[in-house]
């Protein structure tokens, strides 16, 4: 995590334009202007002082002060962190249920059916997620009334944003996990427990589906990493509060301490998702177990 | 008969308590009227003295009131200022103020708190812009009497009035300065004596006002006198301007602003749906020519630039019909507009083509953009995505598309991230600036953009004679003399100079479900109003 937080802050140091113009934005810029916003901020510091003195602060958990919202990142963070990881959660399920629901259905199913299915699933992932948003709301907002367009209030404002990021994971998620069902219903064990007399069904549940999800579960670790990216478009579509937004206007007006802790926040997560991962491959797989 | 029996208790309820809410029995309006608006910009703060964006504005005067507010002819009418008097040299402005009118935390409204406002500004680390530009003729505060306060100025200054109608001079409670969690990101902990009471600002999603139900005190622009009509208020962000009016016809908001020309002619044909449309006051969207550098150091280059561009029928592909052409940086709101501008420029495509070939732009390259000694005829915007807005990325795109079919010109369009775009400034590395701005008094505004010491000259022009035309026209009170300034600042930097081509005046449009009434735009700026006088019902 020190690792990002340093990282990007050089990456921050060669971005073009400097704080302070970024700061006076469009509107007035003269050298008295100027020179009272450094001081303000502390960018009149040598760099290596700024950095030095944000690490100081950062291990006393101060993340700082935003420069344009004015306002503490620790608060500004706390206020939006909610919204963005129920949004997250409920995209992943609703990928993962739908992933496995359409790759049971369908796994050694007809050509024509799988063909179809898989089709809508290559859709899913190929679509940008603005233009999936933007069509989830004409039909089922707009047109239809069933959920509303905007804000975190209560559960049926959940449902369009989790299926617009969630469907992207359905869609590959639902391919890898039928090719891994596929494949374990050609080995020997999947013979020998047909011919124990065992249904098509049971040996999915009790068996193939086990050995189908291992890759599986490291693609939706991975996906889940790199649904903030798509929470910016989603919260910003729907009128939801959350990161997203926050880390596309700091990213815009260069607002070093929000974007610091959104990296650190960002190692964070795949620091949390990786061992929830790992637990999970020792559910999984009983041979990780005795390891 | 039971709907009857479910209203009598209300109507008898209503009676009882008719002393409390006069104002609603007077006119009919139903008590309990709640209103959803989506917006499409996130404002960045809600402290006003902090207010930088022309899109929140309509978020302001909510909360917060004014001492003045400026009519539509453009002149200033009381509201928390009975009346004020200016002495004969304009150096002292003393204001006359309300004595019924209460903060929002209970403290009182008076010449104290006024003074407590204006020596905010003072103080280091709250606003450097307006302590160095607006206000840096504001010698001191005083306290006359708890209803009486006055200004002393070190310069007469023309713009001290817009500046007390404008945003920055809605009064805070002092206490509130003192107190607020994070004074300068504002929030419901600093208080106003607006209309409204603000109930909470959920980042991303909405802010949501209450009715103030002790307010008596509008502005003379008002339409009606009392509390405000609506009971609750919220407003919600929609960036997406589709969404917004989806939001609309679907019924999940009753108004929205910011409406995108693809939309308009949908919502005019909806019987359900009122639309309307206000020019901003200040500068139009202007293109300015860099005149320090090659090509447009050469007066012939940057009126062939204009002649290359036929705006009309850019205007039309790119909105429809719904944008009003500009001819003058300043916009025809304003009362220093100079409508002898109209049609004196641009469009032939003749005239570009030999004012090109006379300033020796004469050869072609293999791509058929002209060329001297070598060097392309190349002209570079830099814009900064987030003040990209109204589609001009796509408005550049057509005008770039026409001039180098009519007259060779490679123009480029960058939209590049905020740091990118202020170092092409700083490295003077750019042809073109494009810029509109939405001051109240257009005068504000070319002070920022004209002078040669101009904060935000990007023409890079030094024009001695200029920069005290404009000193004069914002230290002299004298609206006569100010237009005739004005008028030879306009000649001098469109006609005789030729260093803008104004392209099209800002407008803010506010589309609404028919039942909603009272609602307008703000007379000062064009940007649609507060929610005072808006309400459900007839």
């Amino acid at each position: 995590m020190w690792a990002a937080a340093t990282a990007s802050w050089l990456a921050l140091l060669v971005a073009p334009g400097d704080v302070t113009s970024i700061l006076l934005g469009d509107g007035a810029d003269t050298p008295e202007i100027r020179a009272a916003i450094a001081r303000e901020w502390g960018l009149d510091q040598p760099q290596i002082v700024q950095y030095l003195s944000y690490l100081a602060r950062l291990l006393q958990g101060d993340l700082g002060r935003s420069y344009t919202l004015q306002q503490g990142v620790g608060d500004l963070l706390a206020g939006q962190l909610g919204p963005t990881v129920e949004l997250m959660l409920a995209a992943t399920a609703t990928g993962i249920v739908l992933a496995l629901l359409l790759a049971v259905a369908t796994a050694g199913r007809g050509r024509w059916l799988r063909g179809a299915v898989s089709g809508v699933q290559l859709a899913w992932v190929s679509v940008p997620p603005f233009l999936v948003g933007i069509l989830l709301l004409f039909v089922f907002s707009f047109t239809l009334g069933w959920f509303p367009v905007s804000g975190a209030r209560d559960t049926s404002a959940l449902v369009l944003p989790a299926l617009t990021l969630g469907l992207p994971i359905a869609g590959s998620l639902g391919q890898v996990l039928r090719e891994g069902l596929e494949r374990a219903q050609e080995q020997p064990f999947a013979v020998t427990a047909r011919a124990r007399g065992l249904t098509e069904s049971a040996l999915v549940v009790r068996h193939t589906l086990r050995h189908a999800s291992l890759p599986a579960v490291t693609l939706a670790g991975m996906l889940t990493g790199s649904l903030l990216g798509g929470a910016i478009i989603t919260e910003s579509l729907y009128g939801r509060p959350g990161l997203g937004q926050l880390t596309l206007t700091a990213v815009t007006s260069q607002d070093l301490p929000v974007m610091m802790a959104i990296v650190i926040l960002a190692a964070a997560l795949y620091v949390l998702i990786s061992t929830v991962l790992d637990l999970l491959y020792r559910i999984i797989d009983p041979r990780l177990r005795s390891a | 008969m039971k709907i009857l029996r479910a209203v009598l208790p209300l109507v008898l309820l209503a009676a009882a308590c008719g002393t409390g809410a006069p104002q609603e029995a007077a006119t009919g309006t139903v008590t309990g009227t709640s209103l959803t608006w989506a917006i499409e910009t996130q404002p960045v703060t809600l402290n006003p003295h902090q207010w930088a964006q022309n899109k929140a504005r309509l978020l302001v005067f909510n909360q917060f009131d004014a001492l003045i507010a400026r009519d539509k002819t453009g002149n200033f009418v009381p509201w928390l200022a009975k009346s004020w008097q200016v002495s004969p040299d304009h150096l002292t402005y003393t204001f006359e103020l309300r004595d019924d009118v209460t903060f929002h935390d209970g403290t009182k409204f008076d010449a104290a708190a006024v003074k407590a406002n204006l020596d905010q500004f003072g103080k280091a680390d709250y606003n450097a812009v307006v302590k160095a530009i607006q206000l840096r003729n504001l010698e001191r505060t005083e306290v006359l009497s708890p209803t009486s306060v006055r200004l002393t100025l070190k310069n007469p200054d023309a713009l001290l009035l817009d500046f007390l109608a404008s945003p920055y001079g809605g009064q805070v409670s002092p206490k509130s300065l003192q107190n607020a969690k994070d004074l300068k990101a504002g929030g419901p902990d600093l208080v106003g004596t607006g209309p409204f009471v603000l109930e909470a600002f959920v980042p991303g999603q909405e802010i949501r006002y209450r009715r103030n139900d002790a307010y008596a005190w509008p502005p003379a622009t008002a339409a009606h006198q009392g509390p405000a009509h609506l009971s609750t208020l919220t407003y919600r962000i929609l960036p997406t301007a589709s969404v917004r009016v989806g939001a609309l016809t679907s019924g999940q908001v009753q108004v929205v602003e910011g409406v995108p020309a693809t939309e308009i002619p949908l919502i005019k044909a909806d019987p359900e749906l009122t639309f309307a449309s206000e020019l901003n006051t200040g500068t139009s969207f202007t293109y300015y020519f860099n005149v320090s550098r090659a090509p447009f150091d050469d007066k012939r280059v940057r009126q062939a630039f204009r002649e290359a561009v036929d705006v009309d029928k850019v205007l039309a592909s790119v909105y429809q019909g719904s944008a009003s052409r500009a001819w003058s940086l300043v916009g025809s709101r304003s009362p220093f507009y100079d409508a002898s501008l109209e049609k004196s420029y641009g469009g032939d495509t003749a005239k570009a083509n030999a004012l090109l070939d006379e300033a020796g732009w004469t050869a072609r390259d293999a791509e058929g953009f002209r060329t001297k000694d070598g060097r392309r005829l190349t002209v570079r915007t830099v814009a900064a995505a987030p003040f990209v807005r109204d589609r001009r990325d796509v408005l550049a795109q057509a005008i770039q598309a026409q001039v180098k079919q009519s007259a060779g010109i490679d123009f480029q369009v960058k939209i590049v991230d905020a740091g990118t775009a202020t170092k092409a400034v700083e490295d003077n590395e750019y042809e073109l600036f494009e810029n509109s701005r939405g001051d109240s008094d257009v005068g504000a505004a070319l002070n920022l953009i004209l002078p040669a010491k101009g904060a935000i000259n990007r023409t890079r022009r030094d024009d001695p004679e200029l920069d005290a035309w404009l000193v004069e026209a914002s230290t002299t009170s004298d609206p006569a003399r100010r237009k005739e300034l004005y008028l030879k600042v306009q000649q001098r930097v469109v006609t005789e100079e030729a260093i803008v081509l104004p392209v099209y005046q800002p407008a803010d449009q506010i589309a609404a479900h028919r039942s909603v009434g009272g609602l307008g735009f703000d007379p000062s700026s064009g940007t649609p109003g507060s929610a005072y006088d808006v309400r459900i019902g007839t």
